[in-house]
């Protein structure tokens, strides 16, 4: 099996979307501020659904916001 | 610290202030060898649930007053995906220690010694429960 780890780029994003909070992030998605803190700090790798509703919220598509980075 | 792994550590916290010292007196009492009700050791039992029940309560009060917000925040995909590890975790600790209290013990020990091998079974799972969760929500989970 591919050894490896899924980065994000979900707190330059919320940056770019005027400072947007992590709590206003995860209501619109359905989890706590602290999932998605956990998310942004690679602590939880959120499932599908929850990150395609996060590359939603942002208007990009999910390789822009989730990476796949080989080790 | 989210609301639920605050409640996490406060059922840990509870298990072990209520349960350590139950099974210290449970294990420097007397082997019984004979099927008969003991009361101390009852006693005991009532005395440290009840401290539990009490520790608990507070606990719950406590957060519902500093943090009513958090308290009503319903559970998201995190806090299930750690609650099924850690159950599934915690479910293999009982069914070993309840096969060794229901299909070992019975060989060499009778009443109350397996009582409490059994009530130890699922102390021990529900600590394991509470610890696996407290370490998920610490250092992360990516599964």
């Amino acid at each position: 099996m591919a050894e490896g780890a899924i980065t994000n780029q979900i707190r330059t994003l919320r940056f770019l979307a005027g400072e947007m909070s992590q709590a206003e992030l995860g209501q619109k998605i359905g989890v706590t501020r602290q999932t998605i803190a956990a998310i942004e700090a690679g602590k939880y790798s959120p499932t599908l659904e929850a990150a395609f509703r996060i590359a939603e919220v942002f208007g990009k598509p999910l390789g822009e916001v989730f990476q796949w980075v080989k080790s | 610290m989210p609301y639920r792994e605050k409640s996490n550590l406060l059922a840990l916290a509870a298990m072990l202030v209520a349960y350590v010292p139950y099974f210290i007196v449970a294990a420097m009492a007397p082997i019984q060898t004979v099927v008969a009700p003991n009361l101390l050791l009852l006693t005991l039992f009532a005395a440290v649930s009840v401290v539990r029940l009490v520790i608990l309560g507070v606990g719950y009060l406590w957060f519902r007053v500093t943090t009513p917000e958090d308290v009503r925040e319903p559970a998201d995909e995190r806090d299930r995906a750690i609650t099924r590890r850690s159950t599934t975790v915690a479910y293999y600790v009982l069914m070993a220690g309840t096969l060794v209290a229901a299909a070992i013990m019975p060989v060499w020990f009778a009443g109350w010694t397996i009582v409490n091998a059994a009530l130890f079974a699922i102390v021990l799972a529900e600590i394991v429960r509470c610890l696996v969760a407290a370490v998920s929500y610490r250092r992360g989970w990516n599964g």
